[in-house]
Parts: structure tokens; sequence; C-alpha cells
């Protein structure tokens, strides 16, 4: 057989610049081969496949609990954590060629793919996995640091609600003893809570001008759920394992789905206290759904146009939620096991062939 | 129970409606870009379809090895990449696996791999520097392995057979 090999050295300029082009693309590539590149690849796709398959599930049992929601939602976010090592126990020859060939889904062909026969799509896949790490940095991780760090050192003194009759009337019958209830003197609309041992519920005196008396009581039996809900460490592990999906940005939504998900469960746990619903949504509505401004010399960017994006997206969650509390939740009774059940395994079962 | 029972229908066919879509998904690549690694007929076809000129066959093959490859993998991008595999005369199981390769890490080993590495000597194969390995594979056989630089190519012959064999087959498919 006659052997011929061509010589790089043999070649012009522009055709060694390609070799090193493809030198560089022949490392990268594998990078994505190796076990962590392989991790960071499946994890994506487990989680979009999971995300699919959730989806089809809430649709199918049309599961409007939102305790049940962020159970499915649940699975999106925990399961890629440990899909991949946990098939290549079960099977280490899966990233072979042969599982590759026979597989549902073999994601090295889309890595591989070249646009215009030019730029391997790889890159822009590992593109997008930095923005959501960059985003996730500047807009989960900071701020949690810094609120963490700001409410350690400093105490933010007002009257307590004991003291205040206005609130001490509005509050009468809840049972939010188990946190400590405070009246700032500030004319702006501020309603938050902290978290800790013994957690505080903050509210100004604009408010109490802005909310009739039901409305306020409804408002502060939402922030004690908050304060309730922040004691069971199930949020602060959740948040942990998160953190390891930084640079998956189906992680980074369906994370965001969750928290929305926390507010209707607030939401309901409210009501249970208060039964009036239509109060706590006609708070919502006087608080967070103002009429839109035109901001005239706003200069048009692109950050200002994801200010707008973010608000117009925070309004639309308002408004469903004050949606939902007008008809009433739906479907309370069922926790939604079996269809759990059932999607966690169908969840795992077709991400095994997903390579 | 019928609500649940409906659950599930729509499940499996909001399912079944998922796979087909990712069995598309998974198509589409295929069709798009040509050279992305795939099942070939022959050495011909591999030639014709991939800038790989040469690809490297042995002349030599023991009475149990059946001709042609059982089956040939090949891919241009990202790398160029051949893999041959060649059955028993009488039997399904792969005897020989030869793969060549412009990556050094490309080793497609998972029909004949030297789990247990008893010896790895290097040795000259027609003025060529190779490593010789010789073990055991899965089913606690015994198998070895030669490995060495043409070119740009790196080439792995692996075989559930003697190292004498092994040489002669890698022999063969030199100059």
């Amino acid at each position: 057989m006659n052997l011929q090999f061509s010589q790089p050295g043999c070649h012009n300029q522009l055709v060694g610049t390609h070799y090193f082009w493809h030198s560089e693309d022949m490392e990268f590539s594998a990078l994505l081969n190796s076990y962590p590149g392989s991790y960071i690849v499946q994890s994506f796709s487990h989680s979009v496949i999971a995300a699919f398959i959730v989806e089809i599930a809430i649709k199918a049992w049309g599961i409007r609990n939102p305790a049940v929601r962020q159970r499915f939602l649940l699975v999106i976010i925990i399961f890629p954590i440990f899909s991949f090592p946990v098939y290549q126990i079960i099977n280490p020859q899966r990233s072979s060629i042969s599982f590759r060939l026979n597989a549902l889904l073999d994601s090295s062909r889309w890595l591989d793919m070249e646009l215009w026969g030019v730029v391997p799509v790889r890159y822009g896949f590992f593109l997008v996995f930095f923005l959501t790490a960059v985003i996730f940095f500047f807009q989960e991780l900071v701020p949690i640091l810094r609120h963490t760090y700001a409410s350690r050192g400093s105490e933010i003194s007002g009257e307590r609600a004991e003291e205040h009759p206005g609130i001490a009337q509005a509050l009468k019958d809840l049972p939010v003893e188990k946190a400590d209830i405070f009246v700032l003197e500030d004319d702006d609309v501020v309603l938050f809570s902290t978290t800790g041992r013994k957690g505080s519920i903050y509210l100004s005196s604009g408010l109490l001008g802005v909310l009739d008396r039901e409305q306020v009581r409804a408002a502060v039996a939402h922030e004690f759920a908050h304060v309730i809900r922040s004691r069971r460490p199930f949020l602060v592990i959740l948040f942990l394992l998160r953190i390891l999906m930084f640079y998956n940005p189906v992680v980074l939504m369906e994370f965001r789905r969750i928290v929305q998900e926390d507010e209707k469960i607030c939401d309901d746990f409210a009501v249970s206290l208060t039964r009036n619903p239509l109060a706590l949504a006609d708070a919502l509505r006087k608080l967070y759904v103002t009429e839109e401004e035109e901001k005239p010399g706003r200069p048009k960017n692109i950050m200002n146009e994801m200010e707008d994006l973010e608000t117009y997206s925070h309004r639309l969650n308002i408004l469903g939620r004050i949606t939902r509390l007008e008809k009433g939740p739906a479907n309370t009774g069922d926790k939604g096991w079996f269809a759990i059940v059932l999607t966690v395994v169908v969840v795992f079962v077709m991400n095994y062939f997903i390579v | 129970m019928r609500e649940k029972l409906l659950g599930v229908f729509a499940f499996s066919a909001g399912v079944g409606i998922l796979v087909l879509g990712l069995r598309f998904f998974n198509w589409l690549p295929l069709m798009v870009q040509v050279d992305s690694m795939r099942e070939y007929q022959d050495v011909e076809e591999v030639k014709g379809a991939l800038p790989i000129e040469t690809i490297l066959v042995p002349s030599y093959f023991p009475q149990n090895l059946s001709w042609p490859p059982s089956r040939i993998l090949a891919q241009g991008k990202p790398f160029p990449a051949v893999v041959m595999e060649f059955e028993k005369t009488a039997g399904k199981d792969i005897m020989l696996l030869i793969s060549q390769s412009t990556s050094e890490e490309f080793l497609p080993e998972e029909k004949i791999k030297i789990i247990d590495v008893i010896e790895s000597v290097s040795y000259p194969v027609k003025g060529r520097n190779a490593l010789l390995r010789v073990g055991m594979c899965q089913r606690n056989e015994r198998c070895s392995g030669i490995t060495w630089k043409e070119g740009e190519y790196t080439i792995h012959v692996l075989a559930r057979s003697t190292p004498f064999e092994l040489i002669k087959i890698a022999e063969s498919m030199l100059r």
C-alpha cells in the first residue's frame, strides 16, 4: 500500500494559520471529551430534556398547586447535578463512539458542527455558559452575599407593631408572634422581611397610608410566610446545589421560576391565615402594578432595555399572582406524588440515552 | 382516578412527541455536516467522502479474522479519524480494532480494552518507534496493542491475540 502523508511545513502561510486554528480546536474538542467537559455538556443537555419532560407533566396533569409545581421544577435543578456521574457508574462505556451512534441525542454532533464551515458551534455554547455564569454571579450571588453582609452589621430601628395602634388592630388574631414586626417612619411604600433565628417584618408608615386594614393584614401575613419558610434548611440547600450549576442557563431560568412559585406558596399561606384572597390581590395591585410611565430623555441602550424587560417580566408575574388569587387556588388537595415519581423515572431513563 | 389516567395518557403522548423531536434533532447535524462521525460501507467510501487520502489497512490477516471490516467509522471534524473493526471468522466477536486519527487522545477501545497491562515496551515497527502493550482484556482474555505515529496520524492496533500476531498485522500495514 502506498503511504503518502502531507507535512504541515510544506503548506503556505494561510494553510499554516489554519493548522494552528485546527490544533487549538482539537485541544478544545479534547477538553469537551474529558470528564469535566462531558459533565458540563451533559448536565446542560439533561437539564434541557428534564425541563421539557417536567413541562409536559405539568400540562398533562394540569398542575396548578405552586407547592407541587415547585417539586416538579426541583427535578430540573437537582437531576443534572448527579445524572452524568451516576450514568457513568452504571455504564462506563456510555461516552464511547458505539453508544453515541445509537444514542437518542448525541450532543457532540451539534458541538462539532461548523457554522458556514468555519466556526464550530461549541464556541457558541460555551459563550452562553460563560454569560450565564456572569449573570448568576452579578444577579444572584453578589446580591445575596451583599445582603448577608449588610444585615449582619446594621440594625434597623422602628416602632414595634404592638405599640402602633393601627397595626396592632390589623394584625389581631394573626399568629405572627414568631416574628418581630416593626413600623418605619418613612413616606415611601416599604414592606420587607429579614430572616434569621427570629425573622422580622418591616413596613413603613407610607405603606399604611396606601393600604387599608385588610390589605395590611394580608401583606404582613405574606411576609410572615416568607419568615416561616426561610427557617427551613431546604431552601439554603437548594441554593447551594443551584450554585454547582452556575453555568447552566436552563437552571438559571428554572431557579427563577421556583422563586416565583415560592411567592405563590406564600400567597396561599397568607390566604390560609386571613381567609381573604381578594385583600392580598388588592394589596399586590396597589403596591406593584403601577401605570406604565414614559421616561422622557431616557437613552435607548442595552442596559435600559434589559431593565425594562425585567420590569415587564416582574409586572407579568405580579399580574399572574393577582389573577390566581382572584380565581382561587386550584387542585390543592393532590400532592402530585404519582406524577412526580413517573416524571423522575422518565427523566432518568430518557437522559441515559442523551450523551 | 380517571383524571390520573388521562394525565398518564397525555404525558405519554407528550413524551412520545419529544422522542420524535429528539430523533430529528439528532439526525439534522448528519445532514448538515457530512464529515461528522458515521458508519461507512468500505474504505473507498471513506476516502471519497472525507479528506483522508491514506488509510492504513493490514495486508496480513490471521486465518481466524474475517475481511472486510465488520464496521468502519470515520469523521473529518473536529479531527480526521477512522476506526475499523474486524470480527472472528466464526462468530461476532471483535478480534481486531484499528484506529487512525490526528488526535493522540482518540482511542475508541470500548470493544477491545487492555484492562490489565502486564508488559509495556517500546518496539520498532519498520523503523517507527512503537509502544507495544500486552495484557488482559474484558472477559479475562489475553490481548495486545501497539501504537505509533505515522506522519500526522496516531495509529492504534488492538487485537485479542498474541503480541507476535499483532506485530505481524502492524508490520503488514506499512511498506
